[in-house]
């Protein structure tokens, strides 16, 4: 089922001094339950291709669809629902609120969409169960390491069970037994919650385990290996 | 959850949280016990106009009021008259003779108001009997072959019926008064003589000590070296029904203080009986009567139904009469009011300022918010929320503060005996009781909050100026 679809996107930056084609002709589609990086030397347009996906930007011209809804026909205020509902994010600085504990970090969205108590606690437990920080529940970032930090972001952006997950670089910032954890426990759930991940990454480790790799090169998509 | 992320943000700096709470408590309890202080001193003067001075309602006959003409008077021949204490919300009514004169000594002369009174029916009305200064007497108590007359303080002094001298007694007092030995060790050239008069007394106490001792200690060493010879003789000279002049010698009584002193200087009262008797009045007949009502905020209520009732006479209500303190009645909230949002809004700049920084410092987090979709609203109301706890923290504690110091000087008050010439000129007593009521707090307490939301406005539409995929790659 095509969760995802982009057609003929582009995202040119014209300012004043600069005139940079960041993303180019790019059409593409995902389906459910893909587990794909999107590859690229820095400045390939990886990035900009995310937030454009993630309805965090908006293209120059093209079409985002997103389970068939045209990300451009968004008002802002729709667009920032429509995120909270179908996009899960992960970003490479984790971004969790400090102030609050793993536990409440991962039931934050779940609460801004007003769900139970009880169906908050459930899913929280149930995902931090699988990211192996059940027993951290109650720690806040400060206190956990920077690949427990990542794997709290994960869950988060799965607390509400998203059409899909962007990860932007989620391990840039992790150690080598950091970082396979972290994608053992993205692709399990990705397996488990039948969630689609892209992610954008430089690390081989993470395109070796991804089940699609697509490579940008100057905003333009130059393969789209799919593996089985 | 929004509610509980804003207050674990409150303590994120908790410094900085700390200074702006500190800030908003001083300057809250500031403005409650300043507050508290105004509202005692202006319900303690009411409360003495009331009690001790004019009570609800006057009623007198029509034009009185113009040059006080004792030939215009009231009698209780007119029913309607005669009725009034046994209408609706009316606690007694008094009457009172009213005669312009002139009270003297050997040395010096006033003019005054002689009010004929009926000691027993005043006391259902007034609280006069309970002013009289110890040792000079009492409120026509003692029986006298004498016609006797009640003076106010001021009035003594200015007659040169109260003496002044430095004695060993005199000492002693001020010694258990906690007046240093040095400074009293500075009157002793002055030990023994009798002033006949203030000023003189004052004068040679400034002459010995310095200027910082005179103005701390003066105005005690004067309320206790003050002297008073019972008996004392005064001569009141009024004209009489007939228009004749007539000059009686009065002995006093005794003497009331009740800290106005334009009142203790004009007010002479004397047994009503005797004053008819002397001016030849007719027994049923009197100037004003006073009325006391059961509830003060019925006032304006009452006299328009007395006006109506009693359309032939003159009616007017203590806000009339002292239309000061009816201003400060009717619109003390709305100076409370004033008072308190000055400072708040100058708190407001350091919580604006506080909630800048915030949002400064937090763009990476903000923009995450707002791209894993909380709404505009949301963020918006965080925002609000730190800025309404930051404030009512700060103002919960100042309140507290506030009332705490209100309950702890209210018990005894606060004695600025220094300043009580100037404050008694106005008719305000020295010697302060701070209060204030729960309703002051809930005002407060609402603007407070308002404080906390108008104070966020502007830092909240920074924070929903930014944009999400640029504030993430903030640093």
């Amino acid at each position: 089922m095509k969760v995802l679809e982009l057609k003929e996107v582009n995202k040119i930056y014209d300012g004043s001094e600069v005139h940079v084609h960041a993303v180019s002709d790019v059409t593409l589609d995902f389906h459910e339950a893909e587990f794909a990086a999107i590859v690229g030397p820095s400045g390939s347009g990886k990035t900009t291709l995310l937030n454009l996906i993630g309805g965090l930007d908006m293209p120059t011209s093209g079409e985002i669809i997103i389970d068939g809804t045209n990300l451009s026909k968004l008002k802002s205020s729709q667009l920032i629902d429509f995120r909270m509902r179908n996009i899960g994010f992960v970003f490479q600085a984790y971004n969790l609120i400090p102030v609050l504990t793993a536990k409440e970090n991962v039931e934050f969205i779940m609460s801004l969409q007003k769900w139970s108590r009880k169906e908050r606690d459930e899913r929280t437990f149930e995902l931090l169960k699988a990211v192996g920080l059940f027993e951290r529940m109650n720690s806040r970032p400060s206190k956990m390491s920077g690949g427990q930090q990542q794997r709290v972001a994960v869950a988060r952006a799965l607390a509400s069970r998203p059409k899909f997950v962007l990860a932007d670089e989620p391990t840039a910032n992790l150690d080598s037994k950091s970082a396979t954890t972290l994608l053992e426990i993205m692709e399990k759930l990705n397996h488990e919650e039948k969630i689609t991940f892209i992610f954008s990454t430089h690390d081989a480790r993470v395109v070796k385990m991804a089940h699609r790799v697509i490579t940008l090169e100057d905003g333009k998509v130059v393969s789209d290996d799919k593996r089985e | 959850m929004i509610w509980k992320t804003a207050w674990k943000n409150v303590w994120r700096n908790r410094v900085r949280s700390l200074v702006i709470i500190a800030s908003v408590t001083i300057g809250i309890f500031a403005g409650v016990f300043s507050i508290a202080f105004m509202n005692g001193m202006i319900a303690q003067r009411i409360d003495a106009a009331i009690n001790e001075e004019i009570s609800h309602i006057q009623i007198t006959g029509k034009e009185y009021s113009l040059n006080n003409d004792p030939g215009i008077i009231i009698t209780h021949h007119d029913s309607v008259i005669s009725g009034i204490p046994k209408l609706p919300g009316i606690a007694g009514t008094v009457e009172r003779t009213i005669i312009s004169g002139m009270a003297g000594t050997a040395t010096k002369n006033a003019g005054v108001q002689i009010i004929g009174i009926n000691p027993e029916m005043e006391k259902n009305i007034f609280t006069l009997d309970k002013t009289i200064m110890a040792g000079t007497g009492d409120y026509f108590e003692k029986e006298s072959k004498f016609d006797l007359a009640l003076i106010g303080q001021d009035l003594a002094k200015e007659l040169n019926i109260i003496r002044y001298t430095i004695d060993s007694t005199v000492l002693e007092n001020l010694k258990i008064k906690k007046i240093p030995v040095n400074t009293l060790e500075k009157l002793n050239p002055i030990a023994g003589i009798r002033f006949t008069n203030e000023k003189k007394f004052k004068k040679s106490i400034n002459s010995l000590l310095s200027k910082q001792e005179s103005k701390k200690y003066g105005y005690q060493i004067k309320n206790v070296a003050w002297s008073f010879r019972e008996g004392s003789k005064m001569t009141l000279t009024f004209l009489d029904k007939d228009n004749n002049q007539v000059g009686v010698v009065f002995r006093l009584a005794g003497i009331y203080d009740i800290k106005n002193t334009i009142y203790e200087q004009s007010m002479v009262f004397v047994k009503d009986t005797d004053l008819k008797r002397l001016t030849g009045m007719d027994k049923d007949s009197f100037h004003q009567m006073i009325v006391r009502i059961n509830d003060i905020n019925q006032t304006e209520e009452i006299t328009k139904a007395l006006k109506d009732k009693l359309p032939e006479y003159e009616i007017v209500s203590w806000k009339e009469l002292q239309p000061d303190l009816a201003m400060m009645t009717d619109y003390v909230h709305q100076m409370y009011a004033f008072f308190m949002a000055i400072i708040l809004a100058a708190l407001a700049f350091g919580i604006i300022n506080t909630m800048l920084m915030v949002v400064l410092e937090r763009t990476k987090e903000l923009g995450m918010l707002t791209a894993i979709g909380m709404n505009k609203k949301k963020v918006f109301s965080m925002i609000m929320l730190e800025s309404v706890f930051l404030s009512v923290t700060g103002g919960v504690t100042g309140m507290i503060v506030g009332w705490l110091t209100v309950l702890l000087t209210a018990r005894n008050g606060i004695n600025f005996a220094q300043y009580a010439e100037g404050m008694e000129a106005f008719g305000y007593s020295a010697h302060v009781f701070p209060e204030i009521s729960a309703s002051f707090f809930i005002m407060i307490t609402l603007m407070i909050i308002l404080t906390g939301v108008v104070s966020s406005i502007y830092p909240a539409i920074k924070a929903l100026k930014l944009d999400p995929a640029e504030a993430i790659r903030t640093d």
